[in-house]
């Protein structure tokens, strides 16, 4: 190609206490193409990104911006360089309107000219096909809607390159095909795109080309249309080849499993206010028995958090009854409930899920700190306590040098796979599951999902909670479908079809 | 044997290249004020720390300071900043003043040190119980309570020694004086009251209780993360509540330890103000029992150093605060430095 490329990262290197990132990566990404970035947790994907995006400086080799040799120091930068990156978790300012988010930090002088901007919105709604009003506020938003802002945003920006980071984790089926529509009419339009992903068939539908990241090295590049080319089941397979060297990635194991009489988790009529005071959760009931796994289907932000918390505890209940094993938990504090074996792993692993600061030892036993044998009259025993967090290292596959590290220098997927660990290790009678496969490789989403089917066998009740459709479907026995507070309906294993969750998911009744 | 890397004493190095930086910076103050820092540091150092009189002093001014640090130890490392420890100290001076002489010749010795103790102590938590309630229960913000009852404690203990228990055979404002049996004892051969040694076994049992217990643990993890704290289902308002009234705990009997055994009494303008010198030495610690220590001596050295010295060479006394508060500014420096190392 005689055009340069947008971005060109040449032999990026960075290291962390501990852990190689990046190990010279070469890098480059086109006008008019979608380059999608693979990788195992840990494998350095996200340290990339966060270089282009001026957060980290490499400890060596140099990024190139259309040619020219550049540093970029802050995200500042990067923006000014025509990079524009979509953060999983978006930085929009949820009281603001779309449009005031968009000229959020170039306000450009002392008055803000918002009817220029409205008219630059205007026109790049236009020329991308991006419909929005510009005048609703962000909160009154979908996600997928909050998603395009964040894209629009940083057209907005002038960016010619778009970094993207697993656009479709939070998006329903639907939404997810109306963002491929969009990269596709940006690709075409001449940007480019960076696709970070672990979806294999996403990547296979949408790439020009995939870089595979493994231990912060890039060991291959594919050319998407010869994948595209080949059969879907050679292309998958060729890619977790390259990805895990050739280790099988174990098959769920489909063994008949007895769901026992006793029900383990009963709701009745139970009502919550979520964190914004607004009606959480409205009435409801359903019953998990031992050895089930019951999933929740839903839109992100239609009660699921209220309902993880009004079980373990961290919400208080406005009225209805919580039973577990028959007793009445609705009054019993957290450390009670999880005393009794309900054991809660959130999916907001940095900011609930574990203290970043301090080391795993000392994550190890934020639940059980007050209990023998971590602690005796008060005082914890800290030869105890390592030695259990050197075990769920151990047992889980963490990449971690040691009980004594920073939880916060571990990648996303590492932390996550601690947080489980660690709330399995008490041998719960319930486990509240909130999107443990969120953000994984394929590798580890597959161990993961084994994990949660061997505890339902041992008789564990599991209540999962989901955005994977695949993940809701192969592993839940029955599933209840959430949409504003309300269960609209639970389906059999044997009559859900992605369709039918999926109409539900947006309240549809049938 | 293991090898020493710069990781594992940089706390300490960062924190002695401030102190380097603030006397270098002080150095080019005096020269603009047309003094001599030679002769202002040599006499200084001199007088404070290698002449007799004035190393003992510097080691009795210890006592106080330490007690304190102990107590905002815990506190600082939960996230909670108290900024009233001088408050808390003037209660349970006050408390100290008016007690001892009536308590103390009515119980045996050690009983009657305990209980004036005890009820200073007590005191100093019941005037951070307030900031602390309202903290725990509508996380409204300790740093503004904490100092507000500071200026309610100043005015309560001078109105208390005017009117209440005012020592009525004396002209000043003050409470009756304890007799010099009655006083805190001395470290044996020493002219050095046992408040110092108070004040270290103090700081070594809250090192140990916040790295080493559930409590400290629960500490920790607040100050990092209060939501992980909550979610994990510990008592976040237990926990701030017993963060804040340790560290008033602590300052209260700071201020039994100075009465009894420097003052003799409680006069109604007597602050000396320690809080603004140990919550810096806190920081320039990082929290470290041990390293409180060496920091407390050189702050006290630096009060007492300066005080001579301002007899000697009209520099004000107020000049070492100067050197107190650039220290602390090059700390926050050094710290910011640090953080920037580490990515």
């Amino acid at each position: 190609m005689n055009v340069p490329p947008l971005i060109k990262t040449a032999g990026i290197t960075k290291s962390f206490p501990g852990v190689l990132a990046n190990d010279h990566i070469d890098f480059d990404l086109f006008p008019g193409e979608v380059h999608t970035l693979l990788g195992e947790n840990g494998a350095g994907k996200t340290t990339l990104m966060n270089i282009l995006y001026g957060l980290y400086q490499p400890d060596e080799g140099h990024i190139e911006v259309c040619g020219q040799k550049t540093r970029i120091r802050s995200p500042y930068d990067s923006l000014k360089l025509g990079i524009g990156m979509v953060h999983q978790h978006f930085a929009l300012i949820p009281n603001l309107s779309v449009l005031e988010n968009l000229v959020l930090g170039f306000e450009g002088g002392f008055i803000l000219n918002m009817k220029d901007a409205e008219k630059k919105l205007k026109r790049i709604s236009e020329e991308y096909g991006q419909a929005i009003d510009p005048h609703e506020l962000i909160q009154n938003l979908s996600v997928g809607e909050r998603q395009r802002t964040e894209i629009i945003k940083t057209l907005f920006r002038g960016s010619e390159a778009l970094i993207l980071d697993e656009p479709t984790s939070v998006l329903t089926p639907i939404e997810a095909e109306e963002l491929f529509q969009t990269i596709t009419t940006l690709k075409n339009a001449g940007k480019g795109v960076v696709l970070i992903t672990h979806k294999l068939n996403e990547a296979l539908a949408i790439s020009d080309r995939i870089s595979i990241l493994s231990l912060g090295r890039k060991i291959a590049e594919l050319n998407g249309d010869e994948l595209r080319s080949m059969d879907e089941k050679d292309a998958t397979e060729k890619i977790l080849n390259i990805m895990f060297g050739g280790k099988p990635i174990p098959e769920c194991s489909l063994v008949e499993k007895t769901i026992s009489d006793q029900v383990v988790l009963k709701l009745e009529d139970v009502e919550v206010m979520n964190s914004r005071g607004v009606v959480g959760l409205n009435k409801v009931s359903f019953e998990i028995r031992g050895g089930e796994i019951f999933g929740i289907a839903g839109v992100d932000g239609n009660g699921q958090k209220s309902l993880c918390e009004a079980i373990g505890g961290q919400r208080e209940l406005v009225s209805g009854r919580i039973r577990f094993r028959g007793e009445d938990i609705s009054r019993k504090s957290v450390s009670k409930r999880h005393e009794m074996g309900i054991s809660y792993i959130t999916d907001d692993r940095m900011n609930e899920g574990c203290v970043l600061d301090l080391s795993l030892a000392e994550n190890a036993i934020l639940r059980g700190y007050c209990q023998p044998p971590y602690s005796r009259f008060n005082i914890i025993d800290n030869t105890v306590v390592d030695r259990f967090a050197n075990k769920l290292i151990m047992d889980f596959d963490v990449k971690a040098t040691g009980p004594y590290v920073r939880t916060g220098t571990l990648s996303g997927g590492n932390i996550q796979k601690f947080i489980l660990a660690r709330g399995l290790s008490t041998e719960p009678g319930l486990i509240i599951c909130s999107k443990p496969t969120y953000g994984l490789d394929a590798r580890t989403v597959n161990y993961i999902q084994e994990l949660l089917l061997e505890e339902s066998k041992q008789g564990t009740s599991v209540l999962l909670i989901t955005s994977e459709m695949d993940e809701l479907i192969n592993c839940s026995d029955r599933i209840g479908v959430l949409f504003n507070g309300k269960i609209m309906a639970i389906l059999d294993k044997c009559d859900a079809t992605p369709e039918k969750i999926g109409k539900l998911m947006l309240g549809i009744e049938e | 044997m293991k090898k020493i890397e710069f990781n594992d004493i940089a706390p300490a190095f960062y924190s002695v290249l401030s102190i380097v930086f603030a006397l270098i910076t002080g150095a080019v103050i005096l020269i603009f004020i047309g003094k001599n820092p030679l002769l202002y540091f040599g006499q200084l150092f001199f007088q404070g720390m290698f002449s007799p009189l004035g190393l003992v002093e510097s080691i009795i001014k210890m006592a106080p300071l330490l007690i304190i640090s102990a107590g905002l130890l815990a506190c600082f490392s939960a996230g909670l900043w108290n900024i009233g420890v001088e408050g808390q100290f003037l209660i349970g001076a006050v408390l100290a003043g008016w007690s001892a002489p009536t308590l103390a010749s009515l119980l045996p010795y050690p009983i009657y040190l305990l209980s004036v103790a005890a009820l200073g102590a007590m005191g100093g938590m019941f005037w951070i119980l307030l900031p602390a309630v309202l903290k725990a229960r509508y996380d409204m913000n300790e740093i503004i309570t904490t100092m507000m009852m500071n200026w309610v404690a100043i005015n309560l203990v001078t109105w208390l020694v005017k009117g209440p228990i005012n020592d009525p055979t004396s002209v000043p404002a003050q409470t009756a004086l304890i007799p010099m049996e009655h006083r805190l004892s001395m470290i044996p051969f020493t002219s050095i009251h046992i408040g110092l040694i108070v004040g270290i076994i103090c700081l070594f049992i809250m090192h140990y209780v916040i790295r080493k217990t559930t409590l400290g643990y629960e500490f920790r993890v607040l100050l990092s993360n209060k939501r992980a704290a909550f979610h994990s289902g510990m008592n976040v308002a237990r926990i701030t509540i017993w963060g804040l009234l340790i560290s008033g705990g602590f300052a209260g009997l700071a201020g039994v330890s100075d009465v009894l055994a420097i003052k003799g009494l409680f006069q109604g303008d007597w602050n000396p103000a320690y809080g603004m010198t140990a919550i810096p030495l806190v920081f320039l610690a990082r929290f470290n029992g041990w390293a409180v220590v060496p920091l407390a001596f050189f702050f006290s050295f630096l009060s007492v150093g300066g005080e001579f010295v301002a007899r000697d060479q009209g520099v004000p006394i107020f000049f070492v605060h100067i050197l107190e508060g650039l220290t602390l500014l090059f700390f926050a420096a050094s710290e910011y430095i640090e953080k920037r190392r580490a990515f």
